[in-house]
């Protein structure tokens, strides 16, 4: 049986529950992408917070807490495929529970691998690269990032900027974080467009790249290791690359 | 902030980005004070690469770089006709605090000249970390440099409040320092030394008893040496660092190419290019002693007293000891495995963990992504030996060699 889900977290994992209390899936994908065949019959599963919440218990107790991270992060990559990547995953870790991650080079543990530490990677990368900006007394932050990571970011400048107010916008998927007061929620479905800089906030911009282009030691220029570490994609919201 | 400001920030800057330091890692601190703005991440965060492909993690600056000193291979001395400039305290903590707000920094790494006398100086240090941490209520990395001379007690109650500082080492043996930098006492860089590494110790011993001590420099100590200024082999400057880090528990020392600026008798030729492959050898060996078990010694013979330029330390180390090779990857213990050509801290630990499920084949390395390219020449897997070159120095090095220009004509092809 094909499963077919929402796109939400909770939706995969009522496909997982139903994988193993119903019928064995022959593949989960989301509705929106799923491509009718002859072979597979198919079903679309609603989501079920009950019973995703039975599978995430079992993934953190049964197999472990660094597994569940793993699914979690390649859920939120955008890796096609990435649904089947999790539930060859499952089916091969439910079997050798908490020995599954000593099989790191193993067929079914790999992928989820590779695509967790991808995320992880990137997540890690913004930690450092998101750029905010003074807006009448907001910090506001625009980022497009390849994988949807948005909410993996919130906790460290939650605590970082605790008495600010801020906003993080990835403009990609047209949703932004907004936290002020030890709160935040995620708006979808949103935009921000003209958006006017204060005199002070462009001085304070302009300070920030002056020190940035006269850090570079000029006997050691290496531009090929900057955009290793900078891809192009990311300068457009970065200050010091506009 | 005045528009004077553009111009303090491009000079001291400016004077600053030869210090090679710019960690931010070791400490993690939440953000627990009403009204505080930071925290600190243990892992270290980058926030920008420089053209010069560093990474940014700090706003590194001078407070001042008007010096009273006359340490020939620097552009502050106060010999050198240059501009000179001094930030107030303030200018400092609120640059500090702009920056931070807007992610574009980990936090400050303050440095300076000595400017009127020692205590003068560390004064102003001093001033500055009580702003951020008590009016600005930063609670960001701070890293400072101690002011060798600077009183004992000035020293005691900055690294009460900072993250971590540093006093430089600067040259790795007396008679260079005292060519090149004569008003610097070995004394007085010596002292600060360890009288913060005792003060850690202190606090780390008082907090077992009292929950509410703060901790001193909890990011620890570091220093920086500067490379190929003086004729001192390879075999000193890493003696000196094993030194540093057994006696002081530094937590780094930092290698800095001399890039020649100034013509002095006593100082390689404007025209001689920094030796930035040596200082890349020299932390790739530092790196050894610290991560791999490594002695310093080890890496070094009689005759041999500097690293090979050719070849990375471990695989280096690995020609002069062609008889400690080759291991067998089914048997060898974890500190062996890290005495592989190639072979990393990651790769080690996976070939431990998964040869408990079964004896490892060459192909199964292969699947771990274990670089062996390089490693195949000092291995066997299940008693076979997979090098296409017997296992003799010479041999290998060809063979590495060879590898090497491949790569490079491949580059070319692609373009
Ligand atoms: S004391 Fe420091 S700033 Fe002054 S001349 Fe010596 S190295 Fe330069």
């Amino acid at each position: 049986m094909d499963y077919l889900y929402d796109g939400t977290f909770e939706g995969l994992l009522t496909c997982i529950y139903y994988h193993y209390k119903k019928e064995e899936a022959t593949g989960i994908y989301s509705i929106e992408s799923y491509q009718q065949n002859i072979l597979n019959r198919s079903e679309e599963v609603e989501s079920d917070v009950e019973k995703a919440k039975t599978v995430s218990d079992a993934i953190n107790k049964k197999i472990s807490r660094e597994a569940y991270e793993d699914v979690y992060y390649c859920f939120l990559s955008s890796v096609t495929n990435k649904e089947n990547i999790i539930l060859d995953f499952l089916v091969f870790a439910f079997k050798y529970g908490r020995n599954t991650m000593n099989f790191y080079s193993h067929d079914k543990v790999l992928p989820i691998k590779e695509v967790s530490l991808k995320v992880s990677r990137e997540v890690h990368g913004f930690l450092g690269i998101l750029r905010f900006s003074d807006i009448e007394g907001i910090l506001f932050a625009r980022f497009s990032p390849d994988h949807d990571l948005l909410i993996l970011l919130v906790d460290h400048f939650a605590d970082r900027y605790k008495y600010e107010k801020f906003i993080i916008f990835d403009e990609k998927r047209n949703k932004a974080c907004v936290y002020s007061d030890n709160y935040w929620e995620v708006k979808e479905n949103i935009n921000f467009d003209n958006l006017e800089y204060s005199n002070d906030e462009k001085r304070i911009h302009s300070l920030w790249k002056q020190y940035f282009n006269d850090l570079a030691i000029k006997e050691r220029i290496n531009i090929n290791n900057q955009f290793q570490f900078v891809p192009g994609r990311y300068r457009k919201n970065m200050v010091e690359f506009k | 902030m005045d528009d004077n400001l553009f111009k303090k920030l491009r000079i001291l800057s400016d004077a600053a980005k030869y210090d090679v330091s710019c960690v931010s890692s070791g400490v993690e601190r939440k953000n627990n004070t009403v009204g505080g703005i930071g925290n600190a991440s243990a892992a270290g965060i980058c926030h920008t690469w420089s053209q010069d492909g560093r990474c940014i993690s700090l706003l590194k600056i001078l407070l001042t770089n008007d010096c009273i000193y006359d340490c020939s291979y620097c552009l502050n001395r106060v010999t050198n006709p240059t501009e000179r400039a001094t930030f107030t305290p303030d200018e400092v903590a609120e640059l500090t605090i702009q920056f931070y707000r807007r992610n574009y920094i980990e936090g400050l790494f303050l440095s300076s000249a000595v400017e009127k006398s020692p205590d003068h100086t560390m004064e102003n240090i001093y001033r500055v970390l009580e702003l951020l941490r008590y009016k600005y209520n930063f609670w960001g990395y701070v890293h400072v440099k101690v002011i060798p001379g600077a009183s004992p007690m000035l020293v005691q109650k900055t690294g009460m409040l900072a993250d971590r500082m540093s006093v430089n080492i600067e040259l790795p043996t007396k008679e260079s320092l005292k060519i090149l930098a004569p008003q610097k006492k070995i004394e007085n860089i010596i002292k600060p030394m360890s009288l913060i590494n005792n003060e850690i110790t202190r606090t780390i011993e008082d907090k077992k008893y009292f929950n509410n001590t703060p901790r001193f420099v909890p990011g620890g100590q570091s220093t920086q040496m500067i490379i190929g200024a003086t004729p001192d082999s390879d075999k000193t400057i890493l003696s000196l660092s094993q030194n540093l880090y057994e006696k002081f528990n530094m937590k780094r020392v930092f290698f800095s190419a001399y890039i020649p600026v100034i013509s002095s008798p006593n100082l390689p030729a404007i025209s001689s290019m920094p030796p930035l492959l040596r200082e890349h050898r020299l932390y790739q060996a530092d790196w050894l002693m610290r991560f791999y078990y490594f002695h310093s010694e080890e890496l070094f013979t009689e005759i041999e007293p500097n690293l090979d330029l050719e070849f990375d330390p471990k695989m280096m180390y690995a020609l002069r000891n062609i008889h400690k090779f080759p291991i067998e990857i089914n048997k060898a213990s974890y500190e062996e495995l890290l005495r592989i050509p190639g072979l990393g801290v990651t790769s080690a630990q996976r070939i431990i963990r998964e040869r408990k499920n079964a004896e490892l084949s060459y192909d199964s390395l292969k699947k771990m992504k274990t670089v062996l390219k390089r490693a195949k020449y000092f291995i066997t897997v299940k008693g076979k030996y997979y090098g296409n070159v017997n296992l003799e120095p010479e041999a290998i090095r060809k063979e590495l060699t060879q590898q090497e220009i491949q790569k490079q004509l491949s580059i070319y092809d692609m373009l």
